[in-house]
């Protein structure tokens, strides 16, 4: 069974297609790269994925589990982390997680456990104490990513995790996910960075709603230029010839 | 409904509260600026009138009657020695009214005959001048009891169903007092609350748990319900222990009262934030539909008897007209819940109205 399974799903707000009949699946303990410039429908598909936003048409399922008639089944299977929104700023990290955790409903045991070895895997190293504003950039998105799988869950979904985090960091974060990935875990990320994309086991490549490739780094360089080394292509290349060129 | 999500996200909206300096000044401050400026305040310029008299009837009568002027505590007696000082002492705003007692004045105080004095008022300070003209019906009754005994059955009947006798004006605003600072605490701050998880994008993350729409509202709406609570008890302790207004209707009822007004304003601060999403937008809104008609056309400052039609009419769909009018009855007038019934079932139908309204709204938007 996949872990994610989309079949010519649309998203219409009014008159425009923010997503266009995709067609999709992620297997489970993939790390699954969704890619496209500004707009092109990466957060929609998040949002119908977690049970947040309902689809105009098509059908996609979660773990099994259609997220039209199982909703609230899907998001206690699923973590998040949105791209316009982490952590309260106003809370202390400690808060932030206690607050989740109650929400996810976690038993105290398994929220300590949880918690003792997501924060030694991060290596967060400053008090629980501390105010989350009070932390730099890169620390508070870990944290959030912290939050997103506290509960465990099967698949997780990150939006824009590392945008505007400095690279250190964000080598950091891919560490984590790769971390993440080998307890078997399913990631589904979203990026504009070609690096981190270079790291997916797959990427979809989204524009203006639309699928418009979909393969493992090497055989996307591979077809995109078929004439040149994988080695000497980048994925830059691939992305401008694919999105904004052709 | 798991009360442990509503708990934690009570909590947490706690947490904003006390860290926010702005909501922290706004819940802690307000009910104390609001108490201090129309209970103490105005009750100050009331005690305050000086009144210049003129006896030229020196004798018992007219020493009894200067004497109830005085012991009221709303005058002060400046005594002065002609008609024409005392147009003086009021024209300098030494005095703000003026008692000229003629000469005759003890000889024509008895049964069929008419005695009467003159009162000079300074009609500039028209707040005050009202005030005064209130006091004298008041005062009159004292006089006419002290000079002919207290044999005037008749009239101490009615002192009792005048609920105010002396136009005291602390009397007429305190018990409004707790309407006013409920507009503020529970409209606006709720407005604002719920309207900054929309705005900052939080709204979505919770969504993505497993928390049912109502944990988060209900979790949301507790801290404003307990404060809005906490004023509602100071502002009456206030005024029983500092402003002395009396209170003489159950207080199970008025408790009863101030719950639902404060559950309908909550719900109304809800449909205000889940409407707009947008914290400036909420917040004038909160101000024009909230806390502006519950200052001014609630009839907690200006009588909605005296409004012109079309107010008068209007003020009906406010739930703090009603609000307003049952605690004034259950302070002054210890009216039982029979008494304030049409008023308290208008509150329970704005109540019932806000709240479906607010929740199916709510409802609407949160489910995919
Ligand atoms: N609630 C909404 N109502 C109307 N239009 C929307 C709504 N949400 C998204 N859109 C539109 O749908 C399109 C896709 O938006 P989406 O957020 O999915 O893009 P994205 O790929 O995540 O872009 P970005 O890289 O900027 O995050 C955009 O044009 C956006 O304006
Ligand atoms: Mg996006």
């Amino acid at each position: 069974m996949s872990a994610v399974q989309v079949k010519n799903l649309s998203v219409q707000f009014g008159d425009f297609f923010a997503v266009k009949d995709l067609s999709f699946s992620v297997e489970k303990g993939e790390v699954f790269g969704f890619l496209g410039a500004n707009g092109a429908g990466k957060t929609t598909t998040i949002r119908v994925l977690c049970g947040l936003l309902l689809p105009s048409a098509g059908q996609a399922s979660v773990c099994g589990l259609d997220v039209l008639s199982d909703a609230f089944e899907v998001k206690k299977k699923v973590g998040y982390m949105s791209q316009k929104f982490t952590l309260y700023d106003d809370l202390t990290v400690k808060e932030n997680l206690d607050f989740t955790s109650a929400l996810r409903k976690m038993e105290p045991e398994k929220f300590r456990e949880q918690k003792e070895k997501l924060l030694k895997m991060i290596r967060f190293k400053s008090s629980e104490d501390i105010l989350v504003r009070d932390l730099p950039g890169g620390i508070k998105q870990q944290v959030s990513l912290v939050a997103a799988v506290l509960h465990d869950p099967e698949i997780v979904f990150l939006d824009e995790p590392t945008a505007g985090v400095s690279p250190a960091f964000r080598q950091r974060f891919w560490k984590l996910i790769g971390g993440l990935a080998a307890e078997g875990k399913t990631v589904f990320v979203t990026t504009h960075y070609m690096d981190e994309a270079e790291q997916c086991g797959r990427i979809a490549l989204m524009k203006s709603g639309e699928l418009i490739a979909l393969d493992s780094p090497q055989e996307l360089k591979r077809n995109s230029f078929p004439d040149r080394e994988p080695q000497e292509v980048s994925l830059e290349d691939v992305f401008i010839e694919q999105v904004e060129g052709g | 409904m798991r009360l442990r999500s509503v708990w934690a996200v009570a909590k947490k909206e706690v947490f904003h509260i006390v860290r926010d300096p702005f909501t922290l000044a706004l819940a802690m401050g307000m009910p104390v600026i609001m108490v201090i400026f129309f209970g103490y305040a105005i009750e100050f310029n009331m005690k305050q009138i000086s009144l210049a008299v003129f006896d030229s009837s020196k004798s018992q009568s007219s020493r009894q009657l200067q004497k109830t002027f005085v012991s009221s505590s709303y005058f002060q007696s400046l005594a002065v020695l002609s008609p024409a000082e005392a147009i003086q002492a009021l024209d300098e705003g030494r005095a703000h009214a003026a008692l000229l007692i003629p000469p005759a004045y003890a000889e024509n105080l008895r049964p069929r005959s008419e005695s009467s004095v003159q009162i000079l008022i300074d009609g500039a300070d028209n707040s005050s001048a009202g005030s005064i003209l209130g006091y004298l019906g008041g005062i009159q009754q004292k006089v006419l009891s002290a000079e002919f005994g207290p044999y005037s059955e008749p009239i101490t009947v009615q002192t009792r169903f005048l609920f105010n006798s002396e136009l005291n004006s602390r009397w007429f605003v305190v018990p409004g007092l707790s309407a006013a600072i409920i507009a503020i605490l529970s409209i606006l701050l709720t407005a604002l609350t719920v309207a900054r998880e929309w705005e900052n994008g939080s709204m979505e993350l919770l969504l993505s748990t497993p928390v049912r729409p109502v944990e988060i509202i209900l979790g949301k709406l507790l801290p404003y319900s307990v404060m809005g609570l906490v004023a509602v008890f100071f502002v009456f302790i206030m005024s029983q222990i500092v402003f002395a207004v009396p209170f003489r209707g159950n207080f199970l009822v008025y408790l009863l009262a101030c719950l639902i007004f404060l559950s309908t304003y909550l719900a109304q601060g809800l449909l205000i934030s889940v409407v707009t999403r947008k914290q400036q937008l909420s917040m004038q809104m909160a101000m024009l539909s909230g806390l502006l008609p519950t200052i001014l056309l609630s009839g907690f400052i200006f009588p909605v008897e005296h409004m012109p039609r079309f107010f008068y009419y209007l003020t009906m769909i406010l739930p703090a007209r009603w609000f307003i009018s049952l605690s004034r009855d259950l302070f002054l007038k210890g009216a039982s819940l029979q008494n304030i019934l049409p008023g308290f079932l208008a509150l329970c139908a704005l109540f019932v109205l806000m709240m479906v309204l607010a929740t199916r709204k709510f409802k609407k938007d949160v489910e995919p």
